[in-house]
């Protein structure tokens, strides 16, 4: 059957001199989907068939040796019937199904000469304003002005890691900076790679000045683990943060950005199998900061992570997020709200990448952006590979503009490789106020100003009270609020006089 | 807050609508929907407006609470002697102006409690006492039948067609107007839930001695409410008015003989 499909297929994409009588444009085009649609579905049932096979052999592999071969010689004559045409770059629509995903054309390596230098014709570099982070594009020294420490919530120091209490119970968690000699056998570099330039000079200068921290969780940690990472100084400097979870184990992690820095940041979490695990990356930087970062997070079987981004201040933010699963059924949550200032540029990428059976992945990111110049963008991307079956993602981003001269660009894009999803939904919207919204509120005696308030509040609260941490919670809504009080003067004066 | 009642009792109010005209602007230019409406209410009479679909009944509410898709061309409404049109929807509110919306709108985030006392700070002028508020916002609910964990949801948010209107009446009780407007309150109710917020209607009517607005569709409300007028509007004005009886013969008739010859309800929409 299949067979048959195929070499009507084929023939369709012969050349004059074939006799064939000539198609209109439009006929060709039909043909084209028609072709595209029999591909794809012989793709999809490739890997539904080897899954199959995988399966079976592993079901027989435990029974016995001699059923083996047969299953081998089946995968030999399944490979005969299905000819799937040979992918050729130069033409990439020529088989639609057959485009390379973003990870098969993605570079991923330490090596910055594997990179090329961000331009705005590249797609992951439009949005962003490369003119003002060229220093971050070329290779350079750590200045060490960051200063990274750790501490539970309350307070209360962590153990350094010593030979002596290296995976014991009585010490679920350890924090240390790594020598060169700690940094060879530490997880550091394991989980994926860097995918972009300024992630993988980050690297090599991490390397080189010894910037490279490690918070290990062996047991159930209790309470939240707050790094401080403190700018003091606009000169460049790199900073490399890896986040391990023990099988079994959880923890509440929050990276709390503070200060002046120009920084080129990459963090690494690698959360094992049946772990729980919520880490809060929060920029609250002084004005003028810089902060490129790369994250980079392996979700194991059967685990759960919440990672939470807030960027509330700084001058630009580019953060970029690339997750994947270690093993089934493994849970991401991700949320992120952004606040942007006039001339901040904040950009927030989720790059999720499904590689494992029955994962789930959540994205949800809202922003407002206040005043002239205010910028942002969110591009996420879920990959959902063949070898993925009953995947279920969803990703939504909502942009609230609150002034005029404020740009709100979201991007989500999807690659479904796989027919046998549970899920996969996207949702974009960049609006204004809604007049139904703030009526309502103003028939009951509520000032527009403060109706506006309530409404960004409410916008930015129904995000906040998911992140599961109280204290960050409180702190992250009085920030909100005197924000808004603040922008009652300034930006919101201009919003009531532009309406 | 039992002193604020006794006022209440004790004061009588006028709002009087004078030869109002308003309309919505449209990509064809300017179109009237109110043709010259006028109407006195005084504290304490009930006032139901029935009428065709499309005959501008909505328009009415929302012109005079101050949406801002509605236009005034001429006219006035007058509370106790104030043109409540020039003022901010805001302000009107605070006059003692309520509108129960037929659709209520959902404010993500926002938690009922926050916004209700926002809302009674803003009309009162002060923040209610804590415990007073407390108390008196779960007996309020208590008598209305509502979920005690309702406070903390968002506002209007996943809230069934019943829930929506006894948060309406929630906030007549607590915002306690001096007169009320009610937009097809009872549309998407059943049975219990149309008795209960009818109910609570009549019980804020007794207390706070408001004087009301009704509009509707439909005689069943006039069951449980039982207005002092009955008037119908239709093609942008008041056509009739009459007592209660005129309710039950408009039952029995419809409002087709109100209707301009030749229209039917859908071109007047």
């Amino acid at each position: 059957m299949m067979t048959q499909a195929h070499q009507t297929d084929a023939a369709g994409f012969r050349r004059s001199g074939t006799g064939r009588k000539v198609l209109s444009a439009e006929q060709k085009a039909r043909l084209a989907a028609a072709q595209a649609n029999a591909s794809e579905a012989q793709r999809i049932e490739k890997a539904r068939q080897k899954d199959r096979e995988d399966r079976e052999k592993a079901a027989q592999k435990s029974t016995s040796p001699t059923a083996m071969s047969s299953a081998v010689s089946d995968d030999a004559a399944t490979a005969d019937q299905v000819k799937v045409p040979h992918f050729d770059p130069k033409h990439p629509y020529q088989f639609p199904a057959l485009m390379p995903s973003s990870a098969d054309r993605a570079v991923r390596s330490f090596d910055p000469s594997d990179f090329a230098t961000p331009s705005h014709s590249m797609d992951e570099w439009r949005y962003a304003p490369i003119n003002d982070l060229q220093d971050f594009f070329s290779p350079f020294e750590a200045s060490g002005t960051t200063q990274v420490t750790a501490a539970f919530e309350d307070g209360t120091q962590l153990a350094a890691q010593t030979p002596a209490n290296k995976g014991t119970s009585s010490t679920p968690v350890t924090f240390s900076r790594l020598s060169s000699d700690q940094l060879a056998h530490s997880p550091a570099g394991t989980v994926g790679k860097p995918t972009d330039l300024p992630s993988a000079l980050e690297w090599q200068a991490s390397k080189h000045s010894g910037r490279f921290w490690w918070l290990n969780v062996t047991g159930d940690v209790t309470k939240p683990i707050i790094i401080r990472i403190h700018g003091t100084s606009n000169k460049l400097d790199a900073i490399h943060i890896v986040i391990t979870l023990k099988p079994a184990t959880s923890a509440q992690v929050i990276l709390l950005h503070t200060g002046v820095a120009s920084l080129a940041e990459g963090v690494e979490v690698d959360a094992g199998q049946a772990s729980n695990l919520n880490v809060t990356s929060i920029q609250q930087w002084d004005d003028g900061s810089r902060h490129l970062g790369n994250q980079r997070l392996h979700v194991g079987q059967d685990a759960q992570v919440q990672h939470n981004v807030v960027s509330l201040s700084g001058k630009i933010i580019r953060l970029r997020m690339d997750p994947d699963f270690g093993g089934p059924q493994g849970f991401l949550n991700m949320l992120g709200i952004y606040f942007a200032d006039p001339h901040a540029y904040m950009e927030h990428r989720t790059m999720v990448v499904h590689n494992h059976p029955g994962c789930k992945s959540r994205v949800i990111y809202k922003g407002a952006l206040e005043g002239r110049g205010a910028r942002s963008a969110w591009v996420g991307n879920a990959l959902i590979l063949p070898r993925a079956p009953k995947t279920d993602s969803y990703e939504l981003n909502r942009n609230l503009v609150l002034s005029p001269g404020a740009i709100a660009n979201s991007e989500p894009q999807l690659e479904i490789e796989n027919g046998d999803i549970v899920g996969a939904g996207h949702a974009s919207s960049v609006g204004r106020f809604d007049a139904e919204q703030l009526f309502y509120l103003e028939s009951r005696g509520i000032p527009e100003v403060e109706a506006r308030k309530l409404v960004v509040r409410g916008f930015f609260d129904e995000l906040i009270s998911q992140i599961g941490i109280e204290s960050v919670q409180k702190n992250l809504m009085s920030v909100i609020d005197r924000r808004l009080a603040h922008g009652e003067s300034a930006a919101m004066t201009e919003v009531l006089e532009d309406n | 807050m039992a002193q604020a009642t006794a006022q209440h009792v004790s004061e009588s109010h006028t709002f009087e609508i004078r030869n109002l005209r308003a309309g919505v602007e449209t990509k064809r230019g300017f179109k009237e929907i109110l043709k010259g409406v006028n109407l006195t209410i005084h504290t304490g009479e009930i006032h139901a407006i029935m009428g065709p679909n499309g005959s501008g009944k909505s328009t009415l509410a929302y012109t005079l609470t101050g949406h801002p898709k509605y236009e005034v061309e001429s006219g006035q409404a007058l509370l106790d002697g104030v043109d409540i049109l020039k003022l901010k929807p805001y302000e009107r509110a605070r006059k003692g102006l309520f509108l129960s919306m037929q659709a209520p709108v959902e404010v993500p985030g926002v938690s009922m409690t926050n916004f209700m006392r926002t809302a009674v700070t803003e009309v009162q002028g002060h923040a209610p006492g804590l415990r007073q508020w407390v108390s008196e916002m779960s007996d309020a609910m208590k008598r209305l039948r509502i979920d005690p964990k309702f406070a903390q949801r968002s506002v209007n948010e996943g809230f069934s067609g019943g829930e929506k209107k006894r948060s309406e009446i929630l906030q007549l009780e607590l915002l306690k107007p001096k007169f009320a407007i009610f937009d097809e309150v009872d549309s998407g109710l059943d049975i219990d839930a149309l008795r209960i917020v009818a109910e609570g209607i009549n019980r804020a009517e007794k207390n706070d001695h408001f004087g009301a607005l009704l509009v509707t569709h439909y005689t069943r409300i006039l069951r449980y409410i039982h207005p002092d007028y009955v008037h119908v509007f239709a093609d942008g004005h008041f056509v009739r008015t009459g007592g209660p009886e005129l309710a039950d013969e408009l039952e029995e008739t419809g409002y087709d003989r109100y209707l301009p010859q030749g229209k039917s309800e859908s071109a007047l929409a």
